[in-house]
C-alpha cells in the first residue's frame, strides 16, 4: 500500500463519499415506508446492541472461567465461534440480495488506496464487525480480569485477529461479489448455499440419534480435525494466548507470527480483487459469452393442451419455464420431502423430543400435503411478481385477467399435485402407505384449501402485487398487506380443518372429514369463480398501481 | 373518408393535483407514419400509455380505428402492437419462447407462432442466441425482440416509445426499414421520440405535446409553414437582421420543435470555468 497517505483531496473524496450516504439515509425517511424501515432498523440496532454487550459479556466471563480452571486449550473454541459468526453471517445475510456497485466509485479521480480504503472501511460497517470486535473486547477484558499480565498481549494477538477478520471479510465477499455478477454463477451459489441450508437442517437429527452414545466415527473425525483447527487463524490465535499463559513465548511468537502470515495473505488476496475492480474488469453476461457463433435450432412450437384456449396454454408453459428456470423455487418444492425426511431421521422413542410423526405416521401424509400447500401460497399470493416489466404484455394484450389467472391458477395447482403425488409416495417408504380414507380426507382438504387461497391470492396478486425475483434467494418479502392475509387464511383452513377432524373424530369416521372437506371445496369454489369473473375489471381498475410497482426498477 | 386510425376527444390524466395530459385532441389517419415529440415531462408516454390501455384517462375519449377503448378494450387490442417503455419482456424466458408465448397470446396458432417466431428472429438477427435468456440480452437486443414481439400478430396500428434508444446503426437501419414496409402496406404507425433527425426522415406527420397541451399537430410541411408564418409575422416589427431562415433553405425539424415549444439553446450561455 504504498503511497498511502491522507491528501487533502483524498479527505474531501471520503468526506463526499460519507455525506452522499448520509445523504442516501436522509433520503429514504421520506417516505412512510423509509420510515417503517427504519423503525424496524432501530429494533435491529437494539437486539444487535443487546447480542454485543451479552455476547462480550459472556465470552469474557467463559475466557476467565477457561483460565481460572487450567482449561486454556479451550480457548480457541471460543475464538471459532467469533471467526465463523463474523464469516458466515454477512454472507448469509447480504450475499443473495443487492451488492454494493463499486463501479460507481470509478468513474472519480479515485486512486487505488483510496479506493482500497473506501471499500475496506465502508464496506466494514456491518454488524458482524460490530458485533466480532465487541465479543472479542470482551474476551480480552476477560483474560485480563483472570491474570492482568497477559490482557496486553491478549489485547494485541487479538487485535491483529480482529484486522483479520474484517479482511477475510471483505475478502470473502469481494469475491462473493464478483460471481453474483453474473447470473449463472450467482444461481449456482444460490445452489450452493441452499444446499448447505437443507444439510444444517439434518444435523439436529443425526446427532440426536449420534449424540446418546460414544461413536467411534466421531472421535476419529474429531482426532483428525484437531491439528488442522490449531494451524488455522482462530486456533492460532488462541496458541498464541494460551503459551504466553503457560510461560512458552517462543510457541506463542510463532503462533502470531503465523497469524500475521494469514492476515498479509488475506490482504494480498483482497488487494488482487480489488485492483481488479479499480482496473475496471467487465463481468457482464454479454463480455462473458464466448464469441463463436452458435448454431441455429428448429422453433420448437408452444404447448398444446386439450381442452384450454390458446393463451390460457401459453400462460401454463410460461409459469413452467419459470419454475424450471428458478433454482429457489425447484430448492423450496423439495421441501416437504425434507421435512418428512427429517421427521424420519429423528428419534424414533419420544413424541416429547418434538418428532410426533414417529408416533402417528398416519399424519404424516397430511403434514407433508398441507406443507407443500404452504410452501405455494408464496406464488399464489404474488402471482404477478415474477412477471415485472412483462405484466405491460398483459394489459396491451387481447387476452382477459380471467384466463391469464386461470392459467397461473392452473400451473400452480399442477405443481401442488405434483407436490402431493410425491409426498404420497414418499410417505410410502418413509413410513406406511397411507389408508385411503386419510388420502381422500387429505386430498380433499387439500383441494379445499387450495381452492380458497387461488381465490384470495388473485385479489391480493392484483391489490398488492409486489415484484420478486425466482433467480434470486432471500430478499424476496411479500408486501405487508400479502403477508398479513396470508396469515389469516392460513389459520382459518386450519381452523376448518381441525373443526372438521374433530366432526370426523366423533363420528368415529374419517370419510365423514372428506364429505365436509368436498362440501368446502364446493363453496370455496363459488367464491374462486366470482373473483375471477371480476378481475378483469378489477385489474383495469388497479393498472396505475399494479405497473408503478411490478415495472419499477 | 375513413374513420381515423387514432382518435382521442379532450383526452386528460391527472395525478393527484398534477394534470399531466390536459384536453389532447389527437387524430392520425390510417397509413400516417405519426411523430408524437415533446420535450422530458411533456406528457408524451402518459398520453401512449393511455392509448394503448396502459393506463386509464382521467376524461376524455380514445377511438382506434372506428373503436371505442374504452368499451372495446379487447378488440382494440387485438389489432394494435406495442412497444412500450419498459419493452414488456418476461426475463426468464428465451427470445424465442417469449415470440411464442406473444404470438399466442394475441391468438395465432401454434404454428403460425411458431413460423413467425423464427421469421422474426432470424430477420432481427437474434436467432443465433436460442438458448439465451431474455434477461441476459444486451440492451439492444432487448429492444430488436420488444419490436419483434409487437409485430408477431400482424397489427394494423403500431404504438412504439423510444424504439431507437440504445439500438445500434446497422440494427435502426433494419427496424426502419421494417416499419416503412409496413407503412406501405397501410399500417399506422404512432411513433414516440427525442431523435428528431430520425422522426424528420420517417413520419410524414407529427404533434407536439408540451407541458401536457398538444401545441402543434399536422404533416412535417404544415407545421413548418406555420412556424415560418408565425415568424414571419414577428418579423415585421423586428429588427431587420432577423430571419427566420436562410433564403431558400427549409426549417429542420429540431429548429420548428424548438420554436414551438418556444425553447431556446443555451449556448449564448457561458459556463466561463469550461475549458
Amino acid at each position: 500500500m504504498a503511497g498511502l497517505s491522507f491528501s487533502p483531496g483524498m479527505r474531501g473524496q471520503f468526506a463526499a463519499i460519507a455525506r452522499v450516504r448520509w445523504q442516501l439515509f436522509v433520503n429514504r425517511l421520506r417516505n412512510i415506508r423509509g420510515r417503517l424501515e427504519m423503525v424496524a432498523r432501530g429494533f435491529m440496532f437494539l437486539g444487535f446492541a443487546a447480542a454485543g454487550l451479552g455476547g462480550s459479556v459472556t465470552l469474557g466471563a467463559l475466557a476467565w472461567l477457561f483460565i481460572t480452571r487450567g482449561r486454556l486449550a479451550w480457548l480457541s473454541i471460543l475464538l471459532w465461534f467469533v471467526f465463523l459468526f463474523w464469516q458466515l453471517f454477512p454472507v448469509m445475510a447480504t450475499a443473495f440480495g443487492d451488492t454494493v456497485d463499486s463501479s460507481g466509485l470509478l468513474r472519480f479521480p479515485l486512486s487505488f488506496p483510496s479506493y482500497f480504503l473506501v471499500r475496506l472501511v465502508y464496506g466494514a460497517l456491518e454488524p458482524s464487525t460490530f458485533l466480532g470486535s465487541f465479543w472479542l473486547l470482551g474476551l480480552a477484558v476477560g483474560i485480563g480480569i483472570a491474570d492482568s499480565r497477559f490482557f496486553l498481549w491478549a489485547a494485541i494477538v487479538l487485535l491483529a485477529f480482529a484486522i483479520l477478520n474484517i479482511l477475510l471479510a471483505r475478502m470473502i465477499f469481494a469475491w462473493v461479489e464478483r460471481w453474483l455478477v453474473q447470473r449463472r454463477t450467482r444461481e449456482i451459489l444460490g445452489a450452493i448455499f441452499f444446499i448447505f441450508i437443507i444439510c444444517f437442517q439434518f444435523i439436529g437429527p443425526l446427532m440426536s440419534r449420534v449424540g446418546r452414545h460414544s461413536h467411534p466415527g466421531v472421535s476419529r473425525i474429531t482426532t483428525l480435525v484437531f491439528p488442522f483447527e490449531r494451524a488455522l487463524p482462530p486456533g492460532l490465535a488462541a496458541e498464541a494466548i494460551a503459551s504466553a499463559i503457560h510461560g512458552a513465548f517462543p510457541p506463542a511468537m510463532v503462533a502470531f507470527a503465523l497469524e500475521c502470515v494469514y492476515t498479509l495473505a488475506i490482504f494480498l488476496l483482497l488487494n488482487i480483487r480489488l485492483r481488479a475492480q479499480y482496473h475496471g474488469e467487465n463481468l457482464s453476461e454479454g463480455m462473458a459469452r464466448s464469441t463463436a457463433p452458435k448454431e441455429k435450432r428448429a422453433i420448437r412450437l408452444g404447448w398444446n393442451v386439450s381442452g384450454i384456449s390458446g393463451p390460457v396454454a401459453a400462460i401454463l408453459e410460461k409459469e413452467f419455464n419459470y419454475l424450471s428456470r428458478s433454482g429457489p423455487m425447484l430448492f423450496t418444492f423439495v421441501m416437504p420431502i425434507v421435512i418428512l425426511l427429517i421427521f424420519r431421521l429423528g428419534p424414533q422413542t419420544s413424541a416429547r423430543q418434538g418428532n410426533f410423526l414417529a408416533h402417528a405416521p398416519d399424519l404424516a401424509f397430511p403434514v407433508g400435503s398441507a406443507y407443500a400447500l404452504l410452501i405455494l401460497t408464496n406464488l399464489v399470493y404474488n402471482c404477478f411478481g415474477a412477471d415485472a416489466v412483462g405484466m405491460q404484455l398483459f394489459f396491451v394484450s387481447p387476452v382477459s385477467f380471467r384466463e391469464i389467472l386461470l392459467g397461473k391458477n392452473l400451473a400452480h395447482a399442477l405443481v401442488l399435485a405434483g407436490e402431493v403425488i410425491a409426498v404420497w409416495i414418499a410417505v410410502c417408504f418413509m413410513f406406511h402407505p397411507p389408508a385411503i380414507n386419510i388420502t381422500l380426507a387429505t386430498v380433499t382438504g387439500v383441494g379445499f384449501a387450495l381452492l380458497l387461497n387461488l381465490t384470495i391470492g388473485n385479489l391480493l396478486s392484483i391489490y398488492a402485487p409486489k415484484k420478486i425475483d425466482y433467480g434470486a434467494f432471500g430478499k424476496q418479502r411479500a408486501s405487508t398487506t400479502t403477508v398479513f392475509a396470508s396469515l389469516g387464511i392460513q389459520a382459518a383452513v386450519f381452523g376448518l380443518a381441525a373443526v372438521t377432524l374433530l366432526i370426523a373424530r366423533a363420528f368415529g369416521s374419517v370419510w365423514i372429514a372428506a364429505v365436509i372437506f368436498l362440501i368446502l371445496a364446493g363453496l370455496a369454489a363459488v367464491g374462486y369463480i366470482t373473483v375471477l369473473n371480476r378481475a378483469d375489471r378489477i385489474a383495469l381498475d388497479r393498472r396505475d398501481v399494479i405497473l408503478a410497482e411490478l415495472c419499477r426498477a | 373518408m375513413d374513420a381515423p386510425a387514432i382518435a382521442t376527444q379532450g383526452l386528460t390524466r391527472r395525478f393527484g393535483d398534477l394534470v399531466a395530459v390536459q384536453d389532447v385532441n389527437l387524430s392520425v389517419a390510417p397509413g400516417q407514419f405519426f411523430g408524437f415529440l415533446g420535450p422530458n415531462g411533456a406528457g408524451k408516454s402518459t398520453t401512449i400509455k393511455m392509448l394503448t390501455g396502459l393506463l386509464a384517462a382521467s376524461s376524455g375519449s380514445i377511438q382506434v380505428l372506428g373503436l371505442d377503448l374504452a368499451k372495446n378494450p379487447v378488440e382494440v387490442k387485438r389489432q394494435i402492437g406495442v412497444v412500450p417503455e419498459g419493452l414488456a419482456l418476461f426475463g426468464r424466458l428465451t427470445g424465442a419462447e417469449y415470440l411464442n408465448f406473444v404470438g399466442r397470446m394475441y391468438g395465432l396458432d401454434r404454428e403460425t407462432a411458431g413460423k413467425r417466431t423464427a421469421e422474426l428472429l432470424d430477420f432481427m438477427q437474434l436467432a443465433d442466441q436460442p438458448k439465451t435468456l431474455v434477461t441476459d440480452y444486451s440492451h439492444g437486443m432487448q429492444k430488436k425482440l420488444a419490436l419483434a414481439a409487437a409485430v408477431i400478430h400482424g397489427p394494423r396500428i403500431l404504438f412504439l416509445d423510444e424504439p431507437f434508444e440504445g439500438v445500434d446503426a446497422i440494427a435502426s437501419g433494419t427496424l426502419k426499414a421494417m416499419l416503412q414496409r409496413m407503412i406501405a402496406r397501410g399500417a399506422t404507425i404512432f411513433l414516440t421520440s427525442h431523435v428528431l433527425e430520425i422522426v424528420e426522415r420517417l413520419c410524414s406527420h407529427l404533434a407536439i405535446i408540451h407541458k401536457g397541451r398538444l401545441v402543434a399537430q399536422g404533416s412535417l410541411e404544415e407545421l413548418r409553414a406555420g412556424v415560418e408564418g408565425q415568424a414571419a409575422a414577428a418579423l415585421a416589427g423586428a429588427s431587420p437582421g432577423e430571419s427566420p431562415s436562410a433564403p431558400g433553405e427549409k426549417l429542420a425539424l429540431e429548429e420548428i420543435f424548438l420554436r414551438i415549444v418556444g425553447s431556446t439553446r443555451r449556448s449564448d450561455q457561458e459556463l466561463s470555468w469550461l475549458g
